[in-house]
C-alpha cells in the first residue's frame, strides 16, 4: 500500500501541471488583447496603445507558448489572477469572498445526497424487483432525467412563486444588515449558519437555513439519484456472492447479513465513485446559484461567462479542477485504506 | 441481437422510452410541416410580437410583425403562438419543434464523435500497454479533473456562442468515459486465451484489436453511449440556459428555458403567470432525456444478467 | 460406526427442488431421499450438475432465486425443516446444522477478519462475551491445525493459503458443535496433499464431536476414505444407495459401475479403464425413460420408455435400474472381487 500511496502522491503535481497546461491552452485561444483585458482594471488603459504595448510585454502575452505558460503559471502560484469585471474586484478577492458561500451550500448538500442515496440504494437492492424497488427505481430515473435547471426552476416556482416559503438569495435584508455591518456580529467561519450559532443569534440562523433549503434540494437532487443507482447495482452484485450464503449458513440474522456482510463490501466501489460524483455536483453549483441568486462562486462565474469576463471564468476553472484533482487523490487514498485487500498488500 | 430487441420491447419502462423516442423522431422529421418556417434560416425562431414580457398561449401575431413578414414575402401558415411566447416575443411552439432537431443533432453528433475518440484512445492504450497506456491514462485523468459543465462552459465562453462551439466543447470533454470503459474491457479480455491464441498464431496486432477484442467488448460502451445522448442534450441546454450556448433566438430547448429565467416568479399577486415559459420547454427536455434513460437503463439490466446467465 | 439410535438424525423424503428459469423449469432435484444416522458419514456422489449441491442447499434452505423446494420432507431430529420459518431456521443453521463450501476464497468475506467470521457464529448462538468467543476461536484455530493462531485471528482471508482458508471454514462450521455437517466438495479446490490433510481433520473432528457428515463430492477416492454409506446421484435422482463396501465391490447400477471402472484402483486388478460415453444431459431437455439410458451400455428398449423406480434389492441396498442382473454379471467379470 505504501508504494501505491507514494505513487499517487508523485502523480499529483504531474496532473496539476497537466490541468494548468490544458487551461492555459484554452486561455491562449483568446487574442493577446482579450487576455490583457483580464488583468486590467480600468478599460481606459486599453485605449492607449503605448500603455497597451507595455502591458502586453509585462504579461508576456505575445511570447511563444512555453514562456507564456511559465509566466502565467508563476502568476497563478502567486495568486495574481487578474481582475474581475463582473465583481469589480480582483479575482483573488472575489474568490475568497464567495468561497465560503458556496462551501456552506455544498456541505449541506452532500449530507442528504449520501445518506438518502446510499440508504435507498441498499433498500432497493434488498427488495429487488419488489414494488418498493420498482417505485424507488422509477423515482430515481425520473430524478435523474429532470435536469438540474428545470428542477431548480420548478422548486423556485412552487416553493417561492406559489408558496412563498423559501426565498432566493442568501439572507433577508434585515439579516444581511446585521451580518455585514453590525459590529456585534463576528464572522468566524463566514459560514453564516455556523456563525449565527456561534453568535447565539437564532433568528439569523433560521433565516439562513430558510434560504438554503431550495438550493440544497436542487443541488443534491441529481446526485442522489445517481448514487442510488450505483449503490443498488453494487449491492445486487454483492448479495449474489458466495460469502453471503456462508453468513446465512452460519445462522446470521438477515439484518446483519445485509448491513455488515454485504454493505461493507458493496460500498467500497460506491465510495470511489461517489467521491467523484460529489465533485461533479459542484459543477451543478453554477446552475443552482444562478437560479436562486445565491451569491457564491457559481453565480459569479455564470454571470462572468455571459459577460465574457474571461479572467473570472478561467480562474474558476482552475480552482475547481485543482479541487477535483485533490479530491480524487483523497478518494483514492481512502479506498486504499478501507479495502483490506489493498491495505495489506 | 434479437433477444435484446425482444427484451427491450417486453419491458414496460423501456417500451415507454421507445414510444417517446419515436414521437420525438416524428416531430423532428415533420418539423417543417408542424411548424412551417417563416425565414430563410429555419432555426431562427420567429417572433410573434415585440413585447418584452411573455405572452400567454394562443396569442396572435402582432400586426407590425405580420407586416414585416408579408413584406419579406414569407408565407404565414400559422399566426398564433400555440404555446405562448417567451421573452422578446419568440414563439415557444416553434422553438420547441425545431429544437427537437437541434437536440437530435447535438446528441447524436457529440456522442458518436466522442465515442469514437474514446474508443480509439482507450483501445490503443489498453492493447499496447506500458508507457503508452500510462501517458494516455494520465491525459485522461487530466481531462477528467474538470467537472463537465464547468469545462464546457469555459470552452464555449472562449470560443464564442454557437451550436457548433457547444458541440466541440461537449466532445472535447466527453470522450473520457468511453476510453476508460473500453480500456477496462480490453484489459480483461486481453488475458483471455483466445487472444493469446491469436497472438501465438502470429495474427497482426491491429487485426486482433479490430476483429477479436472490439466486438466482444463494445457492447457496454454502446449502452453507455445511448445513455449519454440524453445527458449531452441536457448539458447543452444547461449551457444555453446559462447564456453561453446557442445564440439568442436559435431554436434550442435550453434557449427556451433561459428565456424563462427572469419570468418564472411572475408578477406580484400573480405568481404562476408565466408558467408556460417553463412548462412546455421543460416537458420536452424531460421527456427526451427520460426516453433515453429508460431505454439505457433496461439495456444495462439486459447486459448484466446476460453475462451471469451464460456462465 | 452406526450407533444404536434407531431414528435417523436426518431423513430426506422425496425432495423436489425446481428452478423456475425463463427458459423453462429445471428439475434439479427430483424425488431424492436418504437417511443419515447419528455418527454416520454419508457420501453424496455424482458429476457436476447432478443436483447434489442443490440438495444440500435445499436442506439448509439456502436456495437462491429462482430455485424453490416444491415437494417432499426434510426431517431433522424429527422435525420437518421445510415447515420452519426463517427465524427458526436461523437458530438451527450454524448451530445444529452447518455447511462447508467448495471455494474457500469466495466463501469467506474479504473485508472481515478470519477471527471475526469464526466468532460470529459463536456469538450468534450462545450468550457468551466477546472475550470468551475470542478464546474459543483461538482454540478452534489450534484444533484445525492453523499455526500461530494469535496472529492469524486478526488476518484477512486473502492473507491465508487455500488450505488454511478451508481450515478456517471448517473451524467456522464446527464452532458450535453441530450434530450434522454438510460438506460441499470441500477438497476440490485444494492440492492433493492438502486434500488428505483436510479429510483427516474432518474425520477426527467428527469422531470427537460425535457428529454426522454428508460429504458431497464427485471424487470417489475422497469418498472411499471416509464414508459409511454412499448415495450416487444422476440427473436429480438417486440411482444407487448402499454402504461403502457394496458400492465399491458389488454395485448394481450401470452408472456406478461406469464410475468405478473409469478410475484406476490399487485394490483390484483391472484390465483397462472404462469411459462413460456422452455427457451429462441438459436439465431442460432430459431424455425419455431412464435419464441415464443414452450413455448406458446395458440399456434395453424398456429403458428408453419407462423410468425405473428406486427399489430395495437387498437390505440397505437400493437401485434404480431395469437391468441389474446384467450389471451384476459384468461386475463379477470386471471387478475381481477379493471378497
Amino acid at each position: 500500500m505504501l508504494s501505491y500511496i507514494i505513487r499517487r502522491l508523485l502523480l499529483l503535481p504531474v496532473i496539476l501541471m497537466g490541468v494548468t497546461l490544458l487551461i492555459f491552452c484554452v486561455f491562449s485561444l483568446l487574442s493577446p488583447m482579450e487576455r490583457l483585458a483580464t488583468y486590467v482594471h480600468d478599460p481606459n488603459t486599453l485605449k492607449n496603445s503605448q500603455a497597451m504595448g507595455r502591458l502586453i510585454e509585462k504579461y508576456h502575452l505575445n511570447d511563444p507558448f512555453p514562456l507564456g505558460y511559465i509566466n502565467w503559471l508563476k502568476r497563478i502560484i502567486n495568486f495574481d489572477l487578474g481582475w474581475s469585471q463582473t465583481a469589480n474586484q480582483s479575482v483573488k478577492d472575489a474568490i475568497s469572498q464567495r468561497f465560503p458561500v458556496t462551501l456552506e451550500l455544498v456541505l449541506y448538500s452532500i449530507i442528504p445526497v449520501i445518506l438518502v442515496g446510499i440508504w435507498l440504494g441498499v433498500l432497493s437492492a434488498v427488495h429487488h424487483n419488489d414494488m418498493l424497488d420498482q417505485t424507488i427505481r422509477v423515482t430515481a430515473i425520473i430524478g435523474w432525467s429532470l435536469p438540474t435547471f428545470i428542477f431548480g426552476l420548478l422548486v423556485l416556482f412552487i416553493f417561492y412563486g406559489i408558496l412563498g416559503w423559501f426565498p432566493p438569495g442568501r439572507l433577508s435584508s434585515w439579516a444581511q444588515d446585521i451580518v455585514y455591518t453590525s459590529s456585534n456580529f463576528h464572522s468566524y467561519t463566514h459560514l453564516i449558519t455556523i456563525d449565527a450559532l456561534l453568535n447565539g443569534n437564532i433568528p439569523i440562523f433560521l433565516d439562513a437555513l430558510r434560504h438554503l433549503v431550495a438550493p440544497i434540494l436542487t443541488l443534491s437532487y441529481i446526485s442522489w439519484a445517481f448514487l442510488l443507482r450505483i449503490t443498488r447495482s453494487s449491492m445486487l452484485d454483492t448479495l449474489r456472492k458466495d460469502y453471503i450464503r456462508t453468513a446465512r449458513a452460519k445462522g446470521v440474522d438477515e439484518h446483519t447479513v445485509i448491513h455488515l456482510h454485504a454493505q461493507r463490501n458493496a460500498l467500497i466501489p460506491v465510495m470511489t465513485i461517489s467521491g467523484m460524483m460529489i465533485i461533479e455536483m459542484l459543477g451543478g453549483v453554477m446552475i443552482t446559484e444562478t437560479i436562486f441568486t445565491y451569491p457564491g462562486l457559481g453565480f459569479w462565474t455564470a454571470t462572468a461567462a455571459q459577460q465574457l469576463d474571461y479572467g473570472s471564468v478561467i480562474s474558476f476553472a482552475l480552482l475547481f479542477s485543482s479541487l477535483m484533482v485533490i479530491g480524487n487523490l483523497v478518494v483514492d487514498l481512502s479506498y486504499a485504506l478501507i479495502d483490506p485487500r489493498v491495505r495489506l498488500e | 441481437m434479437n433477444r435484446i430487441l425482444r427484451k427491450l420491447f417486453s419491458n414496460a419502462t423501456s417500451l415507454i422510452g421507445i414510444i417517446l423516442l419515436i414521437i420525438f423522431i416524428a416531430i423532428a422529421i415533420f418539423a417543417p410541416v408542424i411548424a412551417p418556417p417563416l425565414s430563410e434560416d429555419r432555426y431562427i425562431i420567429p417572433r410573434m410580437s415585440w413585447d418584452i414580457d411573455p405572452q400567454p398561449p394562443g396569442s396572435p401575431m402582432s400586426d407590425d410583425i405580420r407586416d414585416i413578414y408579408n413584406y419579406m414575402g414569407a408565407e404565414i401558415k400559422y399566426d398564433r403562438a400555440i404555446f405562448g411566447t417567451a421573452e422578446g416575443g419568440y414563439d415557444i411552439f416553434y422553438g420547441l419543434i425545431w429544437g427537437t432537431r437541434t437536440a437530435f443533432k447535438i446528441g447524436l453528433i457529440t456522442v458518436s464523435v466522442s465515442m469514437l475518440i474514446g474508443l480509439f484512445i482507450g483501445s490503443i492504450s489498453a492493447y499496447f500497454g506500458k508507457w503508452l497506456d500510462e501517458i494516455l491514462m494520465r491525459i485522461t485523468d487530466i481531462f477528467l479533473s474538470f467537472p463537465f459543465l464547468v469545462a464546457a462552459m469555459v470552452l464555449t465562453t472562449v470560443l464564442g456562442r454557437g451550436l457548433d462551439k457547444v458541440m466541440i466543447a461537449l466532445i472535447v470533454f466527453g470522450w473520457m468515459g468511453y476510453a476508460r470503459v473500453i480500456r477496462g474491457n480490453i484489459l480483461s479480455a486481453k488475458e483471455e486465451t483466445y487472444v493469446m491464441a491469436a497472438r501465438a498464431l502470429g495474427v497482426k496486432d491491429n487485426k486482433i484489436i479490430w476483429k477479436h477484442l472490439l466486438p466482444n467488448t463494445i457492447f457496454p460502451v454502446l449502452v453507455e453511449a445511448s445513455m449519454s445522448i440524453g445527458s449531452m442534450v441536457v448539458t447543452a441546454s444547461a449551457l444555453s440556459f446559462l447564456g453561453v450556448g446557442a445564440p439568442v433566438g436559435y431554436a434550442d430547448w435550453g434557449q427556451m428555458v433561459s428565456f424563462a429565467r427572469n419570468w418564472i416568479i411572475g408578477s406580484p399577486g400573480r405568481a404562476g403567470q408565466y408558467w408556460y415559459t417553463v412548462l412546455y420547454p421543460g416537458i420536452f427536455i424531460v421527456l427526451f432525456v427520460l426516453a433515453w434513460n429508460l431505454i439505457g437503463d433496461t439495456l444495462r439490466d439486459i447486459l448484466d444478467p446476460r453475462l451471469r446467465g451464460e456462465l | 460406526m452406526i450407533t444404536n439410535n434407531k431414528e435417523p438424525l436426518l431423513e430426506v423424503k422425496d425432495l423436489k427442488t425446481y428452478f423456475f428459469t425463463e427458459n423453462g423449469i429445471v428439475k434439479a432435484v427430483d424425488g431424492v431421499g436418504f437417511k443419515v444416522y447419528q455418527g454416520e458419514i454419508l457420501g453424496l456422489v455424482g458429476e457436476s450438475g447432478c443436483g447434489k449441491s442443490v440438495t444440500a442447499f435445499s436442506i439448509m434452505k439456502l436456495l437462491d432465486y429462482p430455485g424453490k423446494t416444491v415437494g417432499g420432507e426434510i426431517l431433522f431430529k424429527g422435525e420437518n425443516l421445510l415447515r420452519k420459518t426463517d427465524a427458526e431456521m436461523r437458530k438451527i443453521r450454524g448451530k445444529d446444522l452447518a455447511m462447508i463450501f467448495q471455494e474457500p476464497m469466495t466463501a469467506l468475506n474479504p473485508v472481515l477478519t478470519v477471527g471475526f467470521q469464526i466468532s460470529e457464529a459463536l456469538l450468534m448462538h450462545f450468550p457468551i462475551s466477546k472475550d470468551e468467543a475470542r478464546k474459543k476461536t483461538l482454540e478452534l484455530l489450534k484444533k484445525v491445525g492453523i499455526p500461530m493462531p494469535e496472529q492469524r485471528i486478526n488476518e484477512y482471508p486473502h492473507q491465508l493459503s487455500g488450505g488454511m482458508r478451508q481450515r478456517v471454514m471448517i473451524a467456522m462450521a464446527m464452532s458450535c458443535d453441530p450434530i450434522l455437517l454438510i460438506a460441499d466438495e470441500p477438497t476440490t479446490a485444494l492440492d492433493v496433499t492438502i486434500q488428505a490433510q483436510i479429510l483427516d481433520l474432518m474425520s477426527t473432528l467428527l469422531r470427537e464431536f460425535k457428529g454426522s457428515l454428508i460429504m458431497i463430492t464427485h471424487d470417489l477416492g475422497v469418498i472411499a476414505e471416509i464414508a459409511d454409506r454412499i448415495a450416487i446421484m444422476y440427473a436429480g435422482k438417486i440411482v444407487e444407495y448402499a454402504n461403502k463396501r457394496t458400492i465399491f465391490y458389488s454395485p448394481l447400477h450401470p452408472y456406478t459401475f461406469g464410475l468405478l471402472t473409469s478410475i484406476p484402483r490399487l485394490d483390484l486388478e483391472m484390465k483397462r479403464l472404462n469411459v462413460i460415453p456422452g455427457i451429462v444431459p441438459n436439465p431442460l431437455h432430459f431424455p425419455e425413460g431412464c435419464k441415464f439410458n443414452p450413455r448406458c451400455s446395458f440399456r434395453t428398449d424398456r429403458c428408453k420408455e419407462e423410468e425405473p423406480q428406486l427399489i430395495e434389492v437387498e437390505e440397505g441396498h437400493l437401485v434404480r435400474c431395469w437391468n441389474i442382473d446384467k450389471v451384476a454379471q459384468e461386475v463379477k467379470k470386471d471387478l475381481l472381487v477379493g471378497v
